[in-house]
This record gives C-alpha cells, sequence and structure tokens, in this order.
C-alpha cells in the first residue's frame, strides 16, 4: 500500500510540474529559494503535515484503544463463564442502519429456502437510501423533460447557442470599448524591423503554423510559395501583403486570417513576412508571381541580422 | 424420488477460457501497439494493414468480441449447467458456437487490418461475418434456451435472467444495427442514412455495452462472488427490482452519445433521462455483489479471486455513476470527443470486464483441473499490476481530456480563440498519452503473469473433462409453494421471461427509432444538399476504409468554440446521403464537417504524404499507399446500384455513364496539382479522397452563398 501511495504521489507531482509547464508563465517553481511567497508556502506546507500527522496518530490510537477495550471485556466476559460477542463497530452499525439490513448473526431468519448449486439467497430489504435515490432520479427525469419539451422553459440546442454567442459578443464589444482604440490603418503602415514587432510576428507566424505552406523559415514548400524572395503571387508590400493575410486567397488554399486574429496579430505577422526579404534560405522555393519594387526605396537593414536577433 | 446421475461438460468450458486467454493478450497488445501510435506514429512501421485507423477497431472488436465474448460463453456455461443441475442442451451446439464464435474472430482479425470496414463501431465487421455472427448466436441461444427447459432444478436463478436477457438483447441489436446493402463481397452501405444511421448505431453501440459487457457478467457476479465468497446473496428483492429496471431502462439510453449533435432534441432529452434513471438500477447491481460479502471482508484480504471482484465490483459502480454523469448535457459538452470518454470506457473494461474475468479464471481452472493454484504470489502480483495499470491508465486521460477540452473552448478578450491551431492541443496531451501507454503495459504485463500461473496450474493438475454430478429430476406437476401473484411464478417459466425480457427491451428503442424515422420534421431538408459524385463516393470508401473516423469527427456542434473553429454547426438535413453517418466519436484530430476550400489540394496531397513534415509535430500517420494504389471504377457501378436501393436519388442508368464523369473530376484534380507541380496519376487513390475532402460541407456553404444572394 505505502508503494501505491508513493507512485500515485509521484504521478501527481509529474502532472503537475507538467501544467505548469504548459501555461508558460515563469512561476513558483522557475526559482522556488528566491520566490517571495516562499515562507508561507513552506508554513502551509508544514502545517498541512502536522495535520496529517496529528490525524494518523489519533486513528492509531483510537484503533489501539478499541482493542485493549476489546481485550479488557474478553476477560470480563470469560471471567463471568458468558460468551464474548464484540461491539459493531460504528461503520457496521451505520451501513446495516442506512441499507436496513437484517445483521449478519440473525441472516438465517431470512434465508430463503432455496439453494442453486450451494448458492442461498437472503430476503433483505431494499437498502431504503437507494430506493429513494430511485424515485427521486425518475422525478428529476419527468421535471427536466416537462422543462424542456412541454413549458419550454429551458433553451435547446439551437437557442442555447444562439444564446451564448450573443453574450460573448457583448462581451467582446465591451472588452474592446473599454480598450484604448489601436487603429492598424494598412494604408499608413511602414515597415520598420522593431525587434519587439518582429518577435511577437514570429511567434504568430509559428503557433498557427504558417510553416506548414511556407516552411519554418519561409522558404516556401510543394504548398505555399516562398516569402523570402522579391516575388510575390498577390502583391509586394507590407500593405498588400497585409491584406492578403487578413483576407486570405481562399480558393488557393491561404485562409483568411483576419477572421481567427486580431489586427494587430495580422500586422505583427505582416512585419514578420517582410523581415524574411533577403534571407535567402538554402533550398527554398523557386520564384513565382511578379516582381515587386517598392516605390519608395527605404535603406535596406541587413535581414539575416534580424533573423538571428529574433527569439 | 430418485436422484438421477449425469455429467457437467467442463471440456467446453476450457476450450472457452484458452480463447479467452489467447484473445485477451492479443487484444491488449494491439490495443497497446494504438496506445504507442499516439505518440509515436512510426509505430506502425509505415504499413497500410497496421495503421492506427484499422488497429483500433481491431483492438475493440479482440477485447469486446474475443476477450470478453469467450470469457461470457465460458462463464455461461460453466454456471449454467450447475445452476440448472443439467448437463448442455447439446455437445455438438455447443461446439458449433465455440468453433463459429473462433472463426468469426479470425474473419476479424483478417478483413479489419485489410481495411474491410464498415465504420459503424463495434459492428465494424463486413455484411458476410454479421450473417455469420448472427447465425452462431442463434445457435448459442438455442443451446441456452434448450438447456433451460430440461433443467432439473425448479426456479431460474438470477444469473439465468441476465443470460436470457443478453441473449435476446444481443440478438435484436445486432440484426437492426446490421442492416445493410452489398455491393460486393466485403463492401457494403448501412441501411440507415445519416442522423437516422447514428440513432441506430449508438442504440445499438449503448446497448453493446449493456447486454455484451454487463448483463453477462451481473449474471456471472451472481454465481462466482457467492461461491468464491461461500456467502449468501444479500437480497433476493433487490436482485428483481434492479434486473427489470436495468434492462427496460438501460435501451433508451443511447442518444446520450449524441448530444449536441443533429439528431432531434427529443431524442437527445431521452437519452439524458434514461441515463439518470439508470444510476440505481446500475448500482443495484453493485450493492448485490459488495453486500454479499458482509461477513467475508477477513477474507477478501487473503483471497487474490475476492480481491480481483472487490476492484470489479467496485469499477463496475464508478464507470455507472460516471456513465450518468457524462450525460448531462453541461458536463458532455466538455467530455464528449476526448480522452475522458477513453478513461471512462476503460476504467469499465479494465476495472469490471477484465477483473471480473481474472477473478473467474482464477477460480476455476484449480476446480476443473482438481487442483490448487500454482502460485497465490503470482496472482497478488498480478493483481497489484493490475490496478496499478488501471490508476495509470484512467488518471492521466482524464487529465488530458479535460486540459484539451479547455484547450478547445478557450478565448482570448479580444473574442478570437487562443489556440486556433488543433495541432497546439494534441502537443499539449502527448506526455499524458505516454503515461496511459505505460499503464497499459503494466496492465499487460499482469495478464501474462497470469497466463503462466493458468498454465503451471493446469499442469499440476489433471482435467476433469466430464463432471459427475446428480439431482432429482423435475416433478411433472407442479403446485406453488406460495399462492397468488409473484415472481416466483415467472422464474419457472422460461419462455414466459424470454418473452417479456424480450418485451422490455423492445419498448424505449421502438418510442426513439420509429418517430425519427416517419417524421419528416425530424431531419428538414436543405435544397442544396446532393448525392456524392462517383469519385467522391470512392473517395469516402476510402475514407471509411482508412478508418479516419477513428481520429476524425464530421459533426460540428452548435457552440460558439466550434463555429468559430471549424464552421456553421452542423444540420440534420446535410446527412440525407450518408450511409454510412461519419459523425465519429473522439477528436483525436480536427472536424472535418467543413474541410471543404479550407486548403488547397496540394495542401491534402502534401499532408496525406508526410503530415509530419506539413503540420510539425502532428501525430497523424502518412498515407504513401494512397498515391500508388489505383480507384477501382469496377466498383462505380455496382455502388451507384447499391446505393440507389436504399434511397439515395441517383438517376436510372446513371451508373452508365458514371465513369465519364469520374475521370472529368480526377483529370481536373490532377491538372490542378499539376499547376503547383505535382505529378500525379489521375486514377491514384489520393486523388478521389483529396475530392471527398473538398466536398465536406461544401452544400452547406453553397447554400448559405445563395442565401446572401437572394437577400
Amino acid at each position: 500500500m505505502k508503494k501505491l501511495f508513493f507512485i500515485v504521489l509521484g504521478l501527481f507531482a509529474t502532472l503537475n510540474g507538467w501544467a505548469e509547464g504548459a501555461t508558460k508563465e515563469k512561476s513558483f517553481w522557475a526559482d522556488p529559494f528566491n520566490h517571495p511567497l516562499l515562507p508561507f508556502y513552506s508554513l502551509v506546507a508544514f502545517i498541512f503535515v502536522i495535520i496529517i500527522l496529528v490525524i494518523a496518530i489519533s486513528i492509531v490510537l483510537i484503533r489501539t484503544m478499541n482493542l485493549l477495550i476489546g481485550q479488557i471485556e474478553k476477560q470480563r466476559a470469560e471471567a463471568m463463564g458468558q460468551a464474548y460477542v464484540p461491539a459493531l463497530s460504528w461503520w457496521d452499525k451505520l451501513t446495516q442502519k442506512l441499507n436496513a439490513s437484517v445483521p449478519v448473526s440473525q441472516e438465517k431468519d431470512i434465508e430463503l429456502d432455496h439453494n442453486y448449486d450451494g448458492i442461498k439467497e437472503l430476503d433483505n430489504h431494499l437498502p431504503p437510501w437507494w430506493k429513494w435515490l430511485f424515485y427521486i432520479s425518475i422525478v428529476w427525469a419527468v421535471v427536466y423533460f416537462v422543462a424542456y419539451h412541454f413549458s419550454y422553459s429551458l433553451p435547446l440546442s439551437k437557442e442555447e447557442y444562439e444564446n451564448e454567442v450573443a453574450q460573448a459578443t457583448a462581451a467582446q464589444q465591451r472588452f474592446l470599448e473599454s480598450q484604448p482604440k489601436a487603429v492598424i490603418d494598412e494604408s499608413t503602415l511602414v515597415y520598420s524591423p522593431d525587434v519587439a514587432i518582429l518577435e511577437k510576428g514570429k511567434a504568430v507566424f509559428t503557433r498557427n503554423n504558417c510553416g506548414s505552406c511556407h516552411r519554418n523559415d519561409g522558404g516556401g514548400n510543394a504548398i505555399g510559395p516562398n516569402l523570402t524572395d522579391e516575388y510575390w503571387l498577390h502583391g509586394g508590400g507590407l500593405k498588400t501583403v497585409f491584406t492578403t493575410i487578413k483576407n486570405g486567397v481562399v480558393e488557393k488554399g491561404m485562409p483568411a486570417w483576419g477572421k481567427a486574429m486580431s489586427p494587430g496579430d495580422v500586422r505583427d505577422v505582416a512585419f514578420f513576412v517582410m523581415s524574411l526579404q533577403g534571407t535567402k534560405p538554402a533550398n527554398a522555393k523557386a520564384s513565382q508571381g511578379e516582381l515587386y519594387e517598392p516605390e519608395v526605396k527605404t535603406e535596406k537593414t541587413d535581414s539575416t541580422k534580424t533573423q538571428a536577433v529574433l527569439k | 424420488m430418485e436422484l438421477q446421475k449425469f455429467s457437467y461438460d467442463n471440456k467446453i468450458v476450457k476450450a472457452f477460457m484458452i480463447a479467452t486467454v489467447i484473445f485477451g493478450l492479443v487484444g491488449m497488445l494491439v490495443g497497446l501497439t494504438a496506445a504507442i501510435q499516439l505518440f509515436y506514429p512510426l509505430f506502425n512501421f509505415d504499413l497500410q494493414y497496421t495503421t492506427f485507423g484499422r488497429i483500433r477497431p481491431l483492438h475493440t472488436n479482440a477485447i469486446i468480441f474475443a476477450f470478453v465474448g469467450n470469457a461470457m460463453f465460458a462463464g455461461v456455461y460453466y454456471s449454467m449447467q450447475r445452476l440448472l443441475k443439467t448437463r448442455m442442451f447439446s455437445d455438438s451446439l455447443s461446439w458449433i458456437h465455440f468453433w463459429g464464435w473462433q472463426l468469426i474472430i479470425l474473419a476479424a482479425a483478417i478483413t479489419l487490418p485489410l481495411g474491410f470496414t464498415t465504420s459503424k463501431e463495434y459492428a465494424e465487421l463486413e455484411w458476410p461475418i454479421d450473417i455469420a455472427i448472427a447465425v452462431i448466436w442463434v445457435v448459442f441461444g438455442w443451446n441456452m434456451i434448450g438447456t433451460i427447459i430440461k433443467r432439473r432444478e425448479r426456479h431460474m436463478y438470477v444469473a439465468i435472467w441476465f443470460y436470457i436477457a443478453t441473449f435476446v438483447t444481443v440478438a435484436v441489436l445486432h440484426i437492426v444495427n446490421s442492416f445493410e446493402m452489398p455491393v460486393s463481397l466485403f463492401k457494403s452501405y448501412s441501411w440507415y442514412a445519416g442522423v437516422q444511421d447514428a440513432l441506430v448505431q449508438w442504440w445499438y453501440g449503448h446497448n453493446a455495452v449493456a447486454f455484451f459487457l454487463t448483463t453477462p457478467f451481473l449474471g456471472m457476479m451472481y454465481y462466482f462472488l457467492p461461491k468464491a465468497a461461500n456467502r449468501p446473496v444479500y437480497s433476493y428483492k433487490l436482485s428483481i427490482i434492479h434486473f427489470w429496471s436495468l434492462i427496460f431502462i438501460y435501451i433508451w439510453a443511447g442518444p446520450h452519445h449524441l448530444l449536441y449533435t443533429s439528431l432531434p432534441d427529443w431524442a437527445q432529452s431521452l437519452g439524458v433521462v434514461f441515463s439518470i434513471m439508470l444510476i440505481a438500477p446500475s448500482w443495484g447491481g453493485m450493492l448485490n455483489g459488495l453486500m454479499t460479502l458482509r461477513g467475508a471482508w477477513d477474507r477478501v484480504r487473503e483471497d487474490p479471486v475476492l480481491k480481483f471482484m472487490v476492484v470489479a465490483v467496485t469499477a463496475y459502480g464508478m464507470a455507472t455513476l460516471e456513465g450518468p454523469l457524462l450525460s448531462l448535457k453541461n458536463v458532455n459538452a466538455i467530455a464528449h470527443f476526448t480522452d475522458w470518454i477513453v478513461a471512462h470506457v476503460h476504467v469499465g473494461g479494465l476495472g469490471w470486464n477484465g477483473f471480473m474475468i481474472f477473478a473467474v479464471l482464477y477460480w476455476t481452472v484449480p476446480r476443473m483441473w482438481n487442483t490448487s493454484l500454482y502460485s497465490k504470489k503470482l496472482a497478488n502480483i498480478h493483481f497489484w499490476l493490475g490496478t496499478l495499470g488501471i490508476i495509470f491508465y484512467a488518471l492521466p486521460m482524464y487529465v488530458s481530456g479535460l486540459v484539451q477540452s479547455l484547450m478547445w473552448k478557450e478565448f482570448n478578450p479580444e473574442g478570437f480563440l487562443v489556440y486556433k491551431n488543433f495541432l497546439e492541443t494534441t502537443v499539449a496531451i502527448l506526455p499524458l498519452h505516454m503515461l496511459r501507454a505505460t499503464g497499459g503495459g503494466l496492465y499487460f504485463i499482469g495478464a501474462v503473469i497470469m497466463t503462466y500461473n493458468l498454465i503451471k496450474t493446469a499442469y499440476a493438475g489433471s482435467f476433469v473433462a466430464n463432471e459427475e454430478a446428480e439431482a432429482a429430476p423435475l416433478m411433472k406437476e407442479y403446485v406453488a409453494t406460495s399462492g397468488g401473484w409473484h415472481h416466483r411464478v415467472l422464474e419457472h417459466k422460461p419462455v414466459l421471461l424470454t418473452a417479456l425480457a424480450l418485451v422490455a427491451i423492445l419498448i424505449g428503442g421502438a418510442i426513439e427509432m420509429i418517430p425519427t424515422f416517419l417524421i419528416k420534421s425530424n431531419v428538414p431538408t436543405i435544397s442544396s444538399v446532393r448525392p456524392y459524385t462517383p469519385l467522391e463516393l470512392h473517395g469516402r470508401d476510402i475514407y471509411i476504409r482508412e478508418g479516419c473516423v477513428n481520429c476524425h469527427t464530421q459533426m460540428v456542434r452548435p457552440f460558439r468554440s466550434e463555429t468559430e473553429r471549424y464552421g456553421e454547426y452542423s444540420k440534420a438535413g446535410e446527412f440525407v446521403y450518408d450511409h454510412p453517418f461519419l459523425w465519429g466519436s473522439k477528436r483525436t484530430g480536427p472536424d472535418l464537417a467543413r474541410t471543404s476550400g479550407k486548403y488547397s489540394n496540394s495542401w491534402h496531397y502534401n499532408h496525406m504524404l508526410a503530415p509530419d513534415a506539413v503540420s510539425t509535430g502532428s501525430i497523424m500517420p502518412a498515407y504513401p499507399w494512397l498515391f500508388e494504389q489505383t480507384i477501382d471504377i469496377e466498383q462505380t457501378a455496382p455502388k451507384i446500384r447499391a446505393l440507389r436501393k436504399i434511397g439515395v436519388p441517383y438517376e436510372e442508368g446513371y451508373e452508365d455513364t458514371a465513369n465519364d464523369d469520374l475521370r472529368k473530376q480526377a483529370d481536373g484534380i490532377a491538372a490542378n496539382l499539376k499547376a503547383d507541380g505535382i505529378e500525379v496519376m489521375s486514377d491514384a487513390e489520393i486523388i478521389a479522397l483529396i475530392s471527398y475532402l473538398q466536398r465536406l460541407g461544401k452544400d452547406i456553404k453553397a447554400e448559405k452563398l445563395a442565401e446572401e444572394v437572394n437577400k
């Protein structure tokens, strides 16, 4: 049993550690010794251990005492020349009462006169709590069905869905209104190799599996085009790339990402795509589409260097 | 009255027991393989016969029908002879039953890896095997009823009632659910379509659990548990009440597998309320089992047989409380399609069925070989390995199910899904899948140890093929000992009891199915929904063959998190030409109901060729053979004829020109791929599969577009 306990404990500990990892936050476990709440946690853990110990010791003491009392009772009974019948434990008494069962010592009285290959049957009552469980579940079933299908007081699937969407839309609206208006006007966007934005953009690129069609380094594969050269199927330049990402080219397999992410995310990933220009990854896909030359030549930054900085 | 001498047939029990152990080990090993593939997809050795989609049904069929099935027959044949004080009705029927069942298992083991499947869960076997199952099942029932008729014990004990209910219900379930239109020797289409097919399938699927995995085992519990504990059964009244309420209520609960789907709401609600009403009847069995052990708990600590039984009955109680709770719509909304359900069935399968089988084997083998168990220590080791195995299996899967479900549903305050990329939620739970495989491995090792222990026991003893017994024959004239109507009267009228059990189980199914089939408003039609083109039809059959439905659903539920991720929620009218329905029951990968137009043909092409290269970290296996094998266009005409016969409106004579349409569509896709630099034969299977994937949800999208234009 002890072994089992430790193995189960170990299992929970692993799960816990893993769940912490999943949240991707530097939490207590990242550096426990310098965490400000360390004394508090230690105290709680200490009290917890003490409580468990106290309970365990109490149980052992009570059981020993019961054993001793039993011994004394037995001796007393023997001294008086009577047969010793141990008293039922509180648990036995409780279950007997809850189940309305005839005690084992009297079960001969309710034994049925049949015998199936040596198996006998007792005629105990149905446990009252079980009977009530059954009755209540039947009443619940009737109420449930009436509420949904006769009095229409609870929403069925379709209505439930409509409520959910309406509530979410309202909550979304409230949230957006509470936020400072982040104006992302695609007509005035200008690319700059801002590391903070590019890092966010790279994360969006990776998490949404853009690499599945454009390769993780943007070099393109059999599905999607190369993003690192100056040739574009649907037009080059930050503004056009932003629009392509936002609205997609659905008939050619490019999803309309604007439906699934915020304009901020689209901007970030568009910046990241622009930052890939000129990185010349190995085995990149041959150029497709038309050469794009920006109207206003800006100073070219060293894109390979920019990439190296990104996490 | 003079005693008659006769003998019990132990040889047939022995045969079924050997089959139980062998197929148990095989079934568990296949399950372990499937579990490993879920974090290490290469474990299919890149063979089409061992991909997850094909061996998952092999695992479920092997465990349900070969392991649990053979164990059930062993237990029934052993206990029934003794409870009725007679040999089985006919030795020939017993052996036809045995060999027939083993041949069915062999046929399943060959056809499932080959991809011959109806895709309906736990009813995957194709129509010739379905017929064989029906025949052999009737042989079993005939032998059983014959034995009951020639019994020497007037009253039928509660175990026998459960065996009778098992026989009649499984017969009805199997026959009704297996109605299918053959296309060729190993291909058929379900008679029912879409919503109706789903309702029939889950009426079957749920009650396969009820009447194949539960009632026969309750019967076995009622024999083997009091025998092993040497205690009287706790309450005869409880047996009566829980038997009749269990079989009557169970049959209604099937729709709880289809909550929030396109099944009509009233049928879903029936599934919910009957599941809740099922708690008490199920627990009746557990209570009667556990309370029979009153006064024997000190022996439970010593005796491995009782230990296994206590865990089995407790697992039964947990699973039958959890099941109804999972049927509540708000719980179901979280748990359905996730690993939670896998954990739930394995508490039942590993705990209730597995442990009960182990207990029965440990108890009967020493008796049949007239010896004692070779090693109690090994049996105890098996007990602890098995128990740990269950814990290591179930706990990680509960966590995994919950974690993934919450990730699917998480929105950020801006109103977008946090985990838009389904794959992120898959990768997050892989460590838990590894733990699960460890649990399964422990359980399997335990079973191997048991096998060794049982073989050693058998070699130490000598087998008693015919166990001598004697009993008085039944008196011709029976005079009831108690006056008036009483359940006792029913217990000595086997035919009446069988008939009443049949009525009890027919009511629920009939009330749910007949309106769904006959009342039009239950499946509102959608005008833009058209039958599949010949190429799509071939693609759909490849989808079925590869078992895609084992990991991908085609059922967008009406939740914001699903309509955001996949698109509009699924409607009943979309599925009217779906023979069989392919809604699925588990989302290891994303839902595919709205796949059309989501990705380009070349995306699908590359993804099927090497999923991991397209979606880094994907655990989907590669399907290279789809690029080499060609579509069997000879089958186009029979397929179309078969579907027309079951109501799909292909015009008369269309089968003659169907292949022209097929080629045209295939050439179009091949040309489209070529534009992306991919050279592929236009008759390769991948072309058909792509055409099907690009069709999924297309009709409903067209409907939406038309609506918008009309506005």
